[in-house]
Parts: C-alpha cells; sequence; structure tokens
C-alpha cells in the first residue's frame, strides 16, 4: 500500500526493484503474487500500478486512517464520519479484510501523508494502524524519503548527536526542536550570521524570507552545479559529484548504506576534501568554549 | 613510558590478588622495566586491568534507531559539551558514540564487544565504531536467521553452510557470530515464533531451532574462531523458559557456547503471574558443563530503551506495555525490535529479573565463566555497571534493596538466602579477566607482560558504587585518558576481526543467490577493508 505518494514518478526503481515485480521465493509468480493499493487525493501515475485506488478528500488522511483502525477494532463508526472522507464503508472494510489477510503487509508513505493537514499526526495515525495489524497479520510502514542522501545525513546526525535535524550547538551539545532549531525556522528568525550550505538547494525550495536571509548574511555553496543557492551566495565552491566522481556512502531509505564507486575522475575536489580543509583552518582559532569549563552539564 | 608505582594490584589474569607491584609501560603494552618518563604514584590505590564488555550494544542499526525513538530521554540526560580535544554528545539510555566512548572509558572499560550486527548494514555498525573513542572494539554478525544458511541447513548440506558462515564474516569485517532466537526471528516474517527447539521452523520442513544451533555450534568450532558461538536463546523472557535454555544447553555439549544475558532466560512458572526465578536450576546444570560461558544481562530498576534482533519478543513487549515499538525486518538475514522500557520494584516481574541477574552471578561459582553484563541497554545502561558492583559486593545492600520488593516477589527468588559477596579479585574477573578470555582476547584483561596497557586505577573507599564509577587514572594503551575525573586524551580505538579460511567457489554459489533475494548487488555487499581504520586480524584457533 502506497499512502500519499506518486513512486511511478518519484523512486521510479520501486515498483520494479523492490515492491511489486520481484519474483521470489515465496511469491513466485511476482506481481500476480502480491495487491497493490494506493490512497491518494488525485490519480497519479501510480494508479496504473494499482489493483485498488482510494481516492480520499484533501486533508482527510487522519480521519481515514482512524476510521480504518476502528474498523479493525470492530468498532461502530458514524456514517457522516465516513461520508466526509470522499469512501464508502464497503470500500474501508474491504481494505481492512485484505490487510487482515495478507502474509505480509507494507505500507509506504509520502509527503501526500506526512506534510500536509495534520502533518506527524497522519504520520503517527499509519504507523499506528500498521503496528495494530500485526495483532492479525505481519505488517510493516516505512517513509518514502526523497532528495539524494537525505537517509545518510538523519543517520549520522543521530548517532552523532542523538538526533535526526532541528538541532542546534549553541550550547556547546546537541539540542532538539524542530519547528524552532530546523533550518529554515532559524533563517527566517534571521539567528544566523552564516551559512553553509551542502548537498542541497535551499534557494529554490524555502520560503523567501528564508531565501532573503541567505542573500543577506555570507552563504557558502558547495556544489556541483550552479543552482538558486549558489547565485545568491558570497563564495560557490565546485565539488565533484559524489557517486560519479567522487566516492562515498549513501544511505538508502531503508538504512542500508551503499558504497558509491566513481566512473569518472574530476578536477574538483569532494565535499569531504573541502570540509576538511576548512575544519583544519577552524582548528586553528581559538575555541569559543575554552578547555577547563566543565566536562559536563546535567540538563533540566 | 609510564610507572605505576605502589599499588594494590588485581590482576586475576596472572593469579596476583592484591599484591604490591610496580607496573612498567613503553609502547602502549606493560614491560618489564622502563627508564624515565611519567611515574604514576598510586599508593593505597586499587589496580585493575581495563573492563571488558562481552555483550553491548553501541553501533549500528538498532542502537540508531533506538535514539531516533527517544529523543525525550536525550533532554534530560547527561550532555558532553565540546571542546578543542573533545566532541560533544548525549549519555542517557542510548548515548551517542562519542559519549559511548567518554562514559565508557569514564568507568574504566577500555574494550567493547557490539553483540549484534547484521551483515547487511555491517558498514554502517563499523562507521559508528569508528566514532566511539578511546575504546577497542570486537563485533558479532548476527546468523541464526539468514536465509541461505537456513537453507543450506535444510538441504544437509553443512560443509557449503560452512563456506558461507565463513565468506560472511569476512564480508562484514566481522570477529564472531551471534545467533538470535534460532529460527525465530525467521518466522517472525510470518507473524510467528520458533519456541520449540524441535519444531520444525515456518517456513521450512526439516530444520528446527535445535539443528540450526548444533549447526552453527559446530560450525564455529571448525572454523576455529576465536570466540565461540555467542547465543541468544529462544523465549527470551517468556515464564518457563528455563526448560528451553536448559534444554538448549544439553544441546551444546562437546561445544564451546557462550550465552548471552542469561537472566532474560531463566525463568520458572507457567505465566506471567505464576513467574518466578529459575536460577537454581540453571546455575546448577552451569557449574557442571565447563564448555560454556555467560554474560549475567543483569536488570537494574529505572528507565531503559530495549532493543533486540528478536523481533517477535520486542512485539510481545509493545503489546504488553503499550509503548512505542519500533521493527526493522532486515531482508532475509534478520530482524530487530524497540520497545522503551521502564523496570519497578512495584512489578512483580521486574522484581523478579532483577533478582535473578544477582542470583546467576552469585549461584554460578566460577567468575571466570560468567561475566558482569547488562545486555546494554536493555537490562540496564551500561555506565550503571558500578551499581551492580556494590551488589555483589555487598549482602547487606542487598538486603536494603530487597525490602523495596513486594513479599510475593521475595517468595519466588532465591536471592534473600544467598550470602556470597564478591572479592576485588572477582570483581576484577567478571568484567575484564573473563570476558576477555572468552572473546579470545589473550592482550587484554591483563596486567601481564606484553599485554595492552589498559588500566584503571580507583581510590579505594568505601562506598563501593562511587568507588568503581570514579576511577583516579584510566589508561588505554598506556595513555592516561581518564585523570581526577576529567578527561584528558581521546585516541581512537583499534577494531579486531578475523579472517576465517572459506572454498573461494563459495562465491559463484552465493553470487546467483544475491541476484534472486538481496536487493543489494553482491559486488556492493562486502565491507571494503579499506573503511575500517586501526584494524588488527586476530588468528583463528584450533579447537
Amino acid at each position: 500500500m502506497y499512502w500519499g505518494g506518486n513512486p511511478a514518478e518519484c523512486h521510479p526503481r520501486h515498483f520494479t526493484k523492490y515492491t511489486l515485480m520481484q519474483k521470489s521465493k515465496f511469491l513466485p509468480r511476482g506481481r500476480k503474487d502480491r495487491t497493490m493499493i494506493l490512497v491518494d487525493i488525485r490519480e497519479t501515475k501510480s494508479g496504473g500500478a494499482a489493483d485498488i485506488f482510494l481516492q480520499i478528500r484533501p486533508g482527510k488522511d487522519f480521519e481515514v486512517l482512524t476510521i480504518l483502525r476502528a474498523i479493525l477494532k470492530g468498532q461502530h463508526v458514524n456514517e457522516s464520519a465516513i461520508a466526509e472522507t470522499g469512501l464508502t464503508l464497503e470500500q474501508l472494510t474491504d481494505f481492512i479484510d485484505r490487510a487482515k489477510k495478507a502474509k505480509f503487509g507494507c505500507m509506504f508513505f509520502g509527503m501526500g501523508l506526512s506534510m500536509t493537514r495534520g502533518k506527524h499526526m497522519n504520520s503517527a495515525a499509519l504507523l499506528t494502524l500498521a503496528a495494530e495489524l500485526n495483532a492479525f497479520t505481519k505488517f510493516v510502514a516505512m517513509p518514502m524519503r526523497g532528495h539524494g542522501n537525505v537517509t545518510g545525513a538523519d543517520v549520522i546526525m543521530r548517532w552523532q548527536t542523538g538526533f535526526p535535524f532541528g538541532i542546534t550547538f549553541n550550547r556547546g551539545y546537541p539540542r532538539y526542536n524542530p519547528g524552532e532549531f530546523s533550518t529554515v525556522d532559524v533563517l527566517v528568525r534571521g539567528d544566523t550570521d552564516a551559512a553553509l550550505i551542502l548537498g542541497a538547494d535551499p534557494g529554490a525550495t524555502m520560503p523567501q524570507p528564508a531565501i532573503d536571509h541567505l542573500a543577506r548574511i555570507p552563504t557558502i555553496v558547495l556544489d556541483p552545479k550552479v543552482t538558486h543557492t549558489s547565485r545568491l551566495a558570497r563564495v560557490h565552491i565546485t565539488t565533484s559529484v559524489a557517486g560519479i566522481s567522487a566516492p562515498g556512502t549513501a544511505y538508502r531509505m531503508d538504512e542500508i548504506p551503499l558504497p558509491l564507486k566513481p566512473a569518472l575522475k574530476s578536477p574538483y575536489p569532494t565535499d569531504q576534501e573541502v570540509v576538511r580543509r576548512i575544519n583544519e583552518a577552524v582548528a586553528r582559532k581559538s575555541h569559543w568554549i575554552p578547555d577547563g569549563g566543565p566536562m559536563t552539564i546535567l540538563q533540566r | 613510558m609510564i610507572r605505576i608505582t605502589g599499588g594494590k594490584i588485581f590482576d586475576p589474569a596472572n593469579g596476583i590478588n592484591g599484591q604490591v607491584r610496580d607496573l612498567c609501560i613503553d609502547g602502549g603494552k606493560f614491560v618489564s622495566s622502563v627508564i624515565g618518563g611519567r611515574t604514576i604514584d598510586a599508593t593505597g590505590m586499587i589496580v585493575f586491568p581495563g573492563g571488558v564488555d562481552v555483550h553491548t550494544h553501541v553501533a549500528g542499526g538498532s542502537i540508531n534507531f533506538a535514539r531516533a525513538m527517544t529523543p525525550e530521554d536525550h533532554r534530560r540526560t547527561t550532555a558532553f559539551i565540546r571542546t578543542q580535544s573533545r566532541r560533544s554528545g548525549l549519555g542517557g539510555m542510548a548515548p551517542t558514540t562519542f559519549a559511548t566512548g567518554y562514559l565508557y572509558a569514564g568507568m574504566g572499560w577500555t574494550t567493547v564487544n557490539e553483540a549484534a550486527v547484521p551483515v547487511l548494514s555491517a558498514r554502517h555498525t563499523h562507521e559508528e565504531l569508528h566514532d566511539i573513542p578511546i575504546l577497542d572494539k570486537s563485533s558479532c554478525v548476527l546468523m541464526a536467521n539468514n536465509e541461505i544458511l537456513l537453507d543450506l541447513f535444510e538441504a544437509g548440506d553443512f560443509e557449503r553452510a560452512k563456506d558461507v558462515v565463513a565468506w560472511y564474516i569476512c564480508a562484514a569485517k566481522s570477529y564472531g557470530v551471534k545467533a538470535v532466537n534460532p529460527g525465530g526471528v525467521a518466522a517472525w516474517k510470518w507473524g510467528k515464533d520458533a519456541k520449540q527447539l524441535t519444531d520444525p521452523i515456518e517456513g521450512y520442513n526439516r530444520i528446527t531451532p535445535g539443528t540450526i544451533i548444533g549447526g552453527l555450534a559446530q560450525i564455529i568450532d571448525e572454523l576455529g574462531l576465536p570466540h565461540p558461538m555467542h547465543l541468544h536463546c529462544n523465549n527470551l523472557g517468556a515464564p518457563g523458559n528455563v526448560w528451553t535454555t536448559l534444554e538448549t544447553m544439553k544441546l551444546l555439549e562437546g561445544r564451546r557456547a557462550h550465552i548471552a544475558h542469561l537472566q532474560y532466560h531463566a525463568y520458572g512458572g507457567d505465566d506471567w503471574d505464576t513467574m518466578r526465578s529459575a536460577s537454581a536450576e540453571v546455575a546448577e546444570y552451569f557449574n557442571t558443563h565447563t564448555n560454556m560461558t555467560t554474560d549475567a544481562g543483569a536488570v537494574l530498576f529505572g528507565d531503559t530503551v530495549t532493543i533486540t534482533a528478536d523481533g517477535p519478543w520486542q512485539h510481545l513487549l509493545y503489546k504488553l506495555t503499550g509503548r512505542k515499538w519500533g521493527n526493522l525486518d532486515v531482508e532475509n538475514e534478520t530482524g530487530c525490535g524497540i520497545v522503551p522500557y521502564t523496570y519497578r520494584p512495584s512489578n512483580l516481574v521486574n522484581s523478579i529479573q532483577w533478582a535473578v541477574g544477582l542470583e546467576l552471578l552469585l549461584l554460578i561459582n566460577d567468575p571466570w565463566r560468567i561475566f558482569l553484563s547488562t545486555d546494554h541497554p536493555n537490562g540496564a545502561c551500561f555506565w550503571r555497571y558500578p551499581e551492580i558492583i556494590q551488589l555483589l559486593m555487598s549482602f547487606d545492600f542487598r538486603k536494603e534493596c530487597m525490602t523495596k520488593l513486594s513479599p510475593i516477589a521475595r517468595e519466588r527468588i532465591t536471592l534473600p538466602d544467598i550470602d556470597r559477596e564478591y572479592t576485588l579479585y572477582e570483581i576484577a574477573t567478571i568484567t575484564s579477566a573473563g570476558p576477555a578470555r572468552a572473546l579470545g582476547l589473550t592482550q587484554k584483561g591483563s596486567l601481564g607482560i606484553g599485554a595492552d596497557a589498559d588500566i584503571v586505577i580507583y581510590e579505594e573507599e568505601k562506598d563501593i558504587a562511587k568507588m568503581f564509577s570514579h576511577p583516579r587514572y584510566v589508561l588505554k594503551g598506556g595513555e592516561v585518558v581518564i585523570e581526577d575525573g576529567d578527561i584528558r586524551a581521546t585516541p581512537e580505538g583499534r577494531e579486531f576481526i578475523v579472517k576465517p579460511a572459506f572454498n573461494p567457489d563459495i562465491e559463484s554459489f552465493l553470487k546467483p543467490k544475491f541476484e534472486d533475494v538481496y536487493t543489494m548487488s553482491f559486488e556492493n555487499y562486502p565491507v571494503e577493508i579499506e573503511r575500517l581504520e586501526h584494524v588488527e586480524v586476530r588468528d583463528c584457533i584450533d579447537t
């Protein structure tokens, strides 16, 4: 089941390599042995691959998920509540019946679920549905991540700081608060007086006040290409392309690391080399937290 | 060059029990004498070999998943502040990598064994291990639910299975083999478990948990891995599981084995209401069968997060607690589950678990065969080891703690009747010399000439927990890393690996299999040796 995502266009290898077409020991006929349900607010190219398409009203994801959980637990659901979702009781009951009968169910959810009305509450509702289905059969759920190696950034920030994103080090140790310390919030508030941009193009995607602030402060961009952000940056360092002319590691959506093996040579340095040299130069400056201060602090 | 003078030496590997000796260090190792260099006056202090943790979860996909699931704990815990010589980090239930190194070393532990690594994500684990400073590390790969291996067992192709195991260890750049709930994690892909050692596993006709355990133990002995099979038995955590544990131990007669976190496998009774301690039965059998070692997997009351490859157990724990649950299925290799958990003295089951861990440590009479562990972070976090040492060394303190338990709980345990108190020599054995020997790391856990100069020096004091929490000095590889409660140096640690021999033809068998069952190409799968820094390849042994 895919919810609020369009893998046919956004993750074009997902059906063929992972979820639908592969033949396997227990699913020897490949696609014929699987059932695919797509849930979205409009029909996308992914609909062509689906056995069942459930078109829900925009902004009603949380309600649909909650009704599905109620049906799973055999609770009564008001007809008026169902009518608002754009689906019928038959469709919803059929969904649950099929899910319970499945030998192994997978749910994938995209930004159509996680970034629309309800946001993380929607993701939580879907994850809870998947968890509760395990009372009947095996079920798992996974977000459909985007943008290159965003998973790798998450994974490494977690082992080094405990948190995936939205982190500040302004007290000398990591603190986490999405909505306060997320890049976009820090920029919109004008809380930063310099920016180093790596593997991203916020000039193309962030709200205008954030972009305005990036243009105001010394912004340094490491990117193989000219981008919206590099145009407004004070410094653009051209780097080689990871996976094409630079080695490295990319974490797959399921957090499995894959080695990147470059096919070409590049006259440009890698991101890693540039950051290493910046770090070396910074290390020669005096440190803003003097040695001899407290080693640890008990939060709270 | 360093000379440590006047300390009372506790070095079980060399039979030294509290005698005053000088230690000389040069080139990171103990030597017979040095001229010049620093002298550390340890007069009146207690000198131990650096601690060795035989079973912990500090790096890789599972602990990193646990970090993601517990941000609320990170913000109430100790934070390490960045300086020019030290990285920042957070302690708590699932510490960050840098903090893990500081916390272990700060307590005097210098070597750890990461006990559960899926080969598929071994590359990730090594990257995290590299970011744990100071400590030397080894790791065990998860094998007992690998479907390629199970298929070979099903077909009775033992020789090829042996080559496959050796190939996987080399591919993962690992040190040993871990078996978690053999067959049960594979069955979890069907939403099932494997509870009987003699019943066929879901999805298979012939093989049972028993055949996997026997087969893997034989393979590991024949390959001559320095660390025996590291086994997490079936039926972890379940009331009455003592019978599974004893049956498993009987299966292993004539084989080497390390039984992990034995506390979770020593319960009597029929259900949660009738659960009782069965540590006496387990200890009695274990005491007379010297082919095995074990670690306690002790529990302390308080908050923690449980992480294990035992997927079906974690689903049960989620249903019992209603708390957050994370599940990872690692393709055809293994699984993983995460559930935050609070052990409470008011809870009957938790009380029994707390007692069983201590009972096993006290009833198993050979300190060379049972080691201190909490199965970090499952039973408690590793930085709470000093509390367990205090419980082991003081009967009075145990009695005081037992007053918190309910009368029903006190009837279900044998702890009140055990008055054994550990000596410092025995503590040095279960925290360092014993686990080092079980891991086959001959240069660890010893203060003898030629061994790695990993040392912890305590200032003797009455409060045992305080003494073991705050060593005066810790030396790693001859370098002073902790002094007077401060981190003085953060050298990078080494990684121990083994390279067991295999028939190279096994690659032509595995390659087409990969195209069928893996989502990663065969060429990308093995971890490149260049990714590991400071590698030390250990020899396989003649068993």
